[in-house]
Formats: C-alpha cells, structure tokens, sequence
C-alpha cells in the first residue's frame, strides 16, 4: 500500500522544455513501471485559489540519456571495447524523462500550466476521474460500457465508454482500425458487443446488431464457445461482462446460384437451426435499382421509365391498347413477358416510343433490369419469392448475422443497401421492433473508399454516420486502413479502436496529432491490446481486451465443416429438416420424385417463409399437384377358343 | 574498490559594497556518494550559506543589519598574522579563501563522519591531511589532481614526470606544517604519449600505519585508482586526473547549490 502511495517522480521544468497547461515533463527513478500510455497524476504543492491543483496525464514521450557529451567518450573510455563497458565500478548517472498530455486538471478554471510537483501512479479512482469516466458511472445514472482494462504498474482499471457517446445520441458510432489477422477488428467488435448487451442500460432501451460477415468464416460462429484463458476470464469477471457466445443469433444468406443450397459457411447441419435463406423479388430490388445500376446505366429517361414500372406496372393489373393481355407483374418472369409484350407492340405498330418513352430507352431498361436476377442470382428470385430479416420484429440483444462473404460485389451493394435503408426507415417510424440497431461492417474502405466515384452504398454510411444517431441506427465500421475510408465516415465516429498497425499508415497526416512514441507503440501493439478514443477522454488511452467468447472462424471452419457438394434431395432435406426434425429423406424422395427440381425448390421456398406448424402438408400442398399414379389391375387372359372337333369339316384337319 | 567518493564545492558572489570594502556571500556544499550495485546514491551531503565582511572596514551600521546573518570577518588576520588589505580585491581574495577552508572544514567534517561509522574505502577529492582523524583513518584516500607543489627534487622530478600508465612512485612521507602526516606517492593513470608532463598524474595520500607494509598498500589503492578511470569524466577539463565518481558529485552539489 506504501508503494501504490509514493511519489514515482517529480514534474520538471525548464526554459528550453517548459510546462503548458496541456503538456508537462517527469522524471523517474530508473526501474518505475511507468510507459508510453501510463496514467499519472501529478499533485500541486501551492493552491490556486484554495485548492491543491492536481494533474492527471497520460505518458506520450519517453527520453532516457546519460551525462555523456558524445558517444566518442564511451568508445574512448573503454578503449572501443563494449565488452570492457561491463567491468566499469560505476554506471553513469542516467535520466529516465517523460513528457505527459494532459488528460484533467482540477479545478478546471483556472487553466494553467502544470505545476512543480511530485508525480504518483494513478489508482483505479484516478483513472475514472482522469478519463472523465466519473460523470456516467455514477449510480442511478450509469452509462458506462467497458471496453477493457488499463493496465500499468499493479493497475488494472476497467476503462468504460459513455453510453450516450457510443450509441447516440450524444455521439455515436465506432470506427475500428487496426491490421489483419491480429484478432483486433473482428474480436474487438464480438467482445465490445458482448460488453454492450450486458451493459447497455435498460432505461435507455432495446438493442440489437446487424453484422455483415465480408470475409471467411469471421462472424459464422457468434453462438458457439470460444477457448479463454485464465487471464481473459479474469477480465470478463473484472468488467462484469459474462464470458459466454451471443444468446441470440440469426443468419441469413443469400442462395447460392442454383438456388438449392444457402451460400454460407455455416452449412453445417448441427448449426442449420438459425441459418435463413436471403431472398428477394422484384419488387424489393426495384426499390433499390439505382443500387446496381451505376450513373452510366441510368439516365433521367431510363430513371423515369423505372419509376413507372415501379409505380404503374410492379404488383396491379396493368392494361393497355397495345398489349396483346392484361398484366400483373410480380417477378422477374412477369416483367420479362411484359417487356415482350410492350416491345412486340410497339414494333407491331411501328412506333418510336410507347407512353412517352422511347424505344431504345425501353430496351436499355429491359436489359439492365433482367441482368440484375442473373448478377445477382441466389439472391434475387425469379418468381418474386422472399425471405428477409425479420424487420418490425426485431428482438432485443440479438445479433443478426448476414452472411455476404460468398456473394458477389453487386448482390454484396444490394444487400447492404436494402438492409441498412431499411433499417433506418423502420427506425425513424419506430417500427424496427427494437429502439437501437448497430450495424457492423467491415472492410470499410471498400464500401465508403475516399476517392473514386459516389456509390449509392458510400452514400447510405455518410447518412448513417451523419444522421443515424438521431434514429439509433449506430454504424460501427472496420478496416485496415483508416487513410482509405471517406472522412465524413471516419470524422463522425464518436470513438475510434486501434490496433496494431501498419508503418506506412502511420506515417499518413491523420495520426499527425499522436506523438512519435505513441505511433511507435501502435505499430507494435500486442494482440488483445488496443488504443482507444472517446469524446469524454482528451488522450487516447490503451487498453487490453479479451479474447471473444465465440468461437473463431477459423475454429469453427474446422470443427463444423461445410457441407460439400450436397445431392439435391439432401439439400431439400436440411432445409425442411430446420422446421421439422422428423423428415427424412425416404420422404423428401417420396414426396419431390416426380417433380421438377425448380418446383420442389419453389414449395421448398414456400416453406420456409410460411414457417407452418404441419410442415410435411404444407410442402406437399405447394409442389404442383399431378394425377395420382394408379396401379393398373393384372389384365385378365382371354379365354382360350375352343378346340376344333375332330371331325370338323373346315377344319385343318389336324 | 572504493565504496565512496567525497567531494565539496564552493560559490562566491559579491552582494554589496560598504565603504569600498565587499560583502561576499558565499555557499559551500559537500557530498559522499555511496556506490551501491553500480550506481551512485547520496550518501550524505551538507549545504552551508555564510557572509563576509570585513569589519574593519565597513560601516558599524552595516555590520549591525547584518548582523542577523551572523557574517564572518573577514578582516581579521590569516594564519600569518597578517592584515588584510583595504584594498577591495584584497579583500575579495581574502573572503574566497575563508570560504574555501569553510568547504575545506565542511569536506572533512563529511569524511570524519564515514571514518567514524564505516570502514569501507572512501575516495577523498584533495589531500586528507587537514583533519587528523581523517589522516589516521585507514579508510580514507586523498587523491590530489593538482601539482602546484611537486613533492620531489632533481631527478625525482624526472621520475615522477616520466611515469607510464599504471605506473608510481615510490610512498614517501608528507609532513606539512599544521597538518597531519601522511603517506603518499604519484601514479599515473593514462597513457601520457603526447601530452603535458602532468597528464593523468595524480596524487595519493593514505594514513601512515607504521605496521603496514606501505608499498602493499600503495599497489593496491594504487589497483583500485587504476579500476577507475572509466567511464570517462568527460566533458570536465581535469577528465584525465579526475574519476567519475568525483565528477558524479560535483554534478549532484552543482544541481543542490
């Protein structure tokens, strides 16, 4: 206890390297556990206005030199031999120098340069109060989140983010930095998660997470155990944060393109449960054309011309003169007949242009529209089908995992688009089914770059990061490198995650404002370690996290293999099996023989969406109905004729 | 290998003149640094402030308000017996001097203190012979890094002046007056080619133990002397006489005074 309450060192100042009420220099004893990212405080000897001013820093700078002129008198003093340096009696006097930022000082007015005093380790106390962390960890009003522990010389403070701050509305979103395949981004977003649905308090409202799984197997296992070491349970119990996978998972994926077989990684059959297939019609992709339709696809007329599909065509029976039928349009099949149709008409009567819209304008849209279903097949249904996130009926702390890692980039944009507008319309009517969503994507620098041209996805995130915390939509983005995302996406996250990173990323303007020490300790962070920015923490502060407690991707690849090449019946099989564990494959065989394969996937379909209680009825009523094979009866022989007499005259005479 | 270094400083200023005649403030400090491990710690260190003024020659009134100060006077006669001058750099010369046998005092107070509660090799900067107890101490070393006064004649000189590195001369007796005999002899610590005759020559006094073989005891102080001399006591001028332990000190009264 004496030790935790001596001084560590002594705040000096000198011409040439004075105090500023923002910065101030220390020196230590030679073997003080004190580093780059050590929490101090310092304590004033004279009052200021009554009080004992007393400082709270955060090292960024280190120096450490000798009463040594040049480095020519160590060589000369022991004759250019470093072995002889060892056999010296004496050790020359040496300085260990920090330079500390200024994280608090009280009283805050007025603000001065910081005083000659004597330096302490700051406790656990200290820490709360240096970070500002004293105002939302009150009881009563508590909004603290952990992020993990500050850790320093017999320290180990739990380090939490405001609530208010992570979430909105004060602030909000997250932006996570750090190079791949260090376990930062992913793990720290899993962990953090985790953290915040244990934590986010309840008055505050109801929250769920949208994670958009880019890449591998990352997120595919959020609802199995992870392995933890004695150390990283420590720290779950020391946050309060208990250290088990996600209660609540949902996955959803896109068909792969045979439209057999859901496109994810966690196929295997023990984890089918919560896997939901992704699929959308006409109608939602029609909303969000301009999606995959870029600026040269979609002028104004084509841009018309879609808007009246869209209003006049899409879902109504639509009539007109020159068409050979009524039509009423619900898949992609349906607005194919009918670009038939209107284009045989007009050709029919030799016009240039039908309803205002020219000929050419009405091909170009027909063929960009009928290219999205094979762009995005597995996705984008031809007959309209749809299965989709269950919007209006989100449940509180869960996590909903779309599994876009095996689509293609345009199904990729589509997805993200569609969900996240989504979400932020059902938000602002307050029809989502819970009050916060976080949406997670990584590889941020993809979807939102800094150059190259406007998409509409680049577009949704700076709305998000702009204006989502007013609706409780919270995006928290990840990348490896921070340079290469949009700045308005970066600028607006409230609190920013770095790992280890990359030299060359250090080395660009945006981590100007970090010392060369702290840079220095960035690009050789340990794994579990980060360094954190908060709106209520003046310096960025770093802190260890620990490891997940879900399984990694990689883990889960190899303990839950994917299912490869699956015989059609088995693929149908898995699928209905998720609702009814009792179907076997003698049935699905018995019931789907006679049928085409793109009929059993379409009751199959059917199935799945209706979720019925009677689920072998259900898919049997939705194949298309056959006359019952019956088995024809054994012909009866014919009576053998009767034999000729003998004497028959006009017999053969045999 | 010695355990400690001893090592005083002083600093004079002029504060003021009364009548001509200066007013000296001068601080005197000294210092033991222990060696523990390698390294150099405090072992104890003493700082003292006195002024001086030469009674004679300033106003009574002067002397009156600074008599809160307890000031020395300076005007009263040296060793020989003689005056001060009224001149004031005489004067002047006369106040430093009383401050540097006030370091003197101070340095030897410091080294009786080590003699008395330990028995470990101290390193004294200078003679040691101003106090008796210190002279007679087995434990204390004078290492003088100055030669105003060579301690040989003829061809002695000659000798001394051409010792090489690692090299001394024979223990001779020192018996100034007013002072304490001692035993001494010259030792060259560096490699001298090329240098002043006086280059790396330094000084030793040790106690004068009639039972002792002398000439031992001077190899092996004469050992421990040698040991010191790295690291360098660059960028100090006298880094050639001077072993860094003694530069360590003066760096630390340097920092207090």
């Amino acid at each position: 206890m004496s030790e935790m309450t001596s001084p560590l060192g002594r705040v000096v100042a000198t011409e040439r390297r004075p105090n500023t009420p923002h910065e101030f220099h220390f020196w230590t004893a030679l073997d003080c556990p004190v580093g780059i990212g050590t929490i101090v405080r310092v304590e004033g000897t004279h009052p200021v206005e009554g009080k004992l001013p007393q400082v709270y820093g955060i090292v960024v700078e280190g120096f450490g030199y000798t009463d040594l002129q040049s480095p020519l008198h160590d060589v000369l003093g022991h004759d250019g031999s470093p072995e002889s340096a060892s056999l010296a009696p004496t050790e020359r006097a040496e300085i260990r120098l920090y330079t500390a930022a200024v994280l608090r000082q009280i009283p805050e007015e007025p603000l001065q340069p910081v005083p000659i005093g004597r330096v302490f380790l700051a406790t656990d106390d200290d820490v709360a109060v240096a970070l500002r962390m004293d105002g939302y960890l009150k009881e009563g009003a508590r909004t603290g989140i952990p992020i993990g522990i500050y850790r320093a010389g017999g320290t180990d403070a739990p380090i939490y983010l405001d609530a208010d701050f992570l979430l909105g509305p004060e602030a909000a979103h997250l932006n996570i930095t750090g190079v791949s395949g260090l376990a930062t981004k992913t793990s720290a977003v899993e962990w953090l998660l985790q953290s915040i649905f244990t934590h986010f308090p309840e008055r505050k409202g109801t929250i769920a997470a949208v994670c958009f799984n880019v890449k591998g197997p990352d997120l595919c296992f959020l609802d199995q155990p992870g392995e933890l070491e004695a150390s990283d349970r420590a720290i779950y119990e020391k946050l309060g944060v208990p250290a088990k996978p996600f209660d609540r998972v949902e996955y959803f994926a896109p068909y792969d393109s045979d439209g057999i077989t859901i496109k994810t990684l966690r196929s295997h059959d023990a984890l089918a449960h919560n896997v939901h297939p992704l699929t959308w019609g006409l109608r939602e992709v029609l909303q969000y054309a301009e999606v995959l339709l870029n600026k040269d696809d979609v002028d104004a007329k084509a841009d018309a011309l879609i808007d009246f599909i869209r209003e006049r065509v899409v879902d109504q029976d639509f009539t007109d003169p020159l068409l050979s039928r009524p039509h009423r349009v619900q898949s992609f099949a349906d607005l194919e007949q009918w670009f038939r149709d209107v284009l045989r008409g007009v050709e029919a009567k030799n016009q240039e242009s039908w309803r205002t819209h020219h000929v050419a304008t009405i091909r170009k849209v027909r063929n960009r529209l009928s290219n999205i279903s094979t762009r995005c097949a597995g996705l984008v249904t031809d007959d309209g089908a749809v299965s989709d996130l269950p919007f209006g009926t989100f449940e509180d702390r869960t996590v909903y995992v779309i599994d876009v890692a095996g689509s293609e980039e345009d199904a990729q944009d589509l997805i993200f688009a569609r969900v996240v507008t989504k979400l932020r319309e059902l938000l602002e009517k307050r029809q989502l089914g819970v009050d916060h969503v976080i949406v997670f994507v990584d590889e941020l620098n993809k979807y939102a770059p800094n150059d190259g041209q406007d998409t509409y996805v680049r577009k949704m995130l700076l709305d998000i990061s702009e204006r989502g915390r007013y609706l409780g939509l919270v995006l928290f983005g990840a990348q490896q490198f921070r340079s290469q995302v949009h700045r308005r996406v970066v600028g607006n996250a409230g609190s920013a995650l770095y790992g280890r990173m990359d030299g060359d990323e250090l080395a660009t303007p945006g981590y100007a404002v970090l010392s060369p020490a702290t840079r220095t300790k960035l690009a050789t962070l340990e794994k579990g370690q980060l360094m954190v920015r908060h709106p209520h923490f003046t310096q960025p502060v770093f802190v260890r996290f620990p490891r997940p407690a879900v399984m990694r991707g990689r883990d889960g690849a190899e303990r839950f293999p994917q299912a490869q090449g699956v015989p059609f019946d088995q693929a149908i099989l898995r699928s209905l099996r998720v609702l009814d564990p009792a179907i076997t494959l003698q049935w699905v065989q018995d019931v789907a023989g006679i049928h085409e394969e793109h009929e059993v996937v379409r009751a199959r379909n059917a199935t799945i969406r209706a979720r019925p209680g009677n689920v072998r009825e259900f898919f049997r009523n939705a194949l298309p109905k056959r006359a019952p094979s019956v088995a024809v009866p054994p012909r009866q022989p014919a009576p053998a004729l009767r034999l000729t007499p003998f004497d028959d005259p006009y017999g053969d005479g045999q | 290998m010695f355990a400690a270094f001893l090592d005083g400083v002083q600093q004079s200023r002029i504060l003021d003149y009364a009548n001509g005649a200066p007013i000296v403030h001068a601080t005197v400090a000294a210092v033991i640094r222990e060696r523990r491990e390698r390294r150099l710690h405090t072992w104890k260190h003493q700082v003292e402030n006195r002024i001086y003024a030469p009674r004679r020659h300033v106003p009574p009134d002067v002397w009156a308000r600074l008599a809160h100060l307890d000031p020395a006077d300076s005007s009263l006669p040296d060793d020989d017996e003689r005056l001060t001058t009224r001149h004031p750099l005489g004067a002047l010369e006369r106040a430093v001097d009383l401050a540097q046998r006030h370091r003197e005092a101070l340095e030897q107070r410091l080294a009786q203190d080590w003699c008395e509660r330990e028995s470990r090799p101290l390193l004294v900067d200078g003679g040691i012979s101003g106090s008796e107890r210190v002279a007679r101490a087995p434990c204390a070393i004078g290492v003088v890094k100055s030669h105003r006064t060579l301690y040989a004649v003829d061809e002695q000189i000659e000798v001394v002046l051409r010792l090489a590195r690692g090299e001394r001369t024979s223990v001779f007796l020192i018996e100034p007056p007013r002072r304490t005999p001692v035993a001494s002899w010259y030792l060259r610590l560096r490699e001298p080619a090329g240098r002043d005759p006086m280059f790396a020559l330094v000084r030793v006094e040790v106690a004068r133990d009639p039972v002792q073989d002398i000439g031992a005891r001077a190899d092996e102080v004469s050992r421990w002397l040698l040991a010191e001399t790295a690291p360098l006591a660059l960028p100090d001028a006298r880094w050639d006489r001077m072993v860094y332990g003694v530069r360590d000190s003066e760096e630390f009264l340097r920092a207090i005074t």
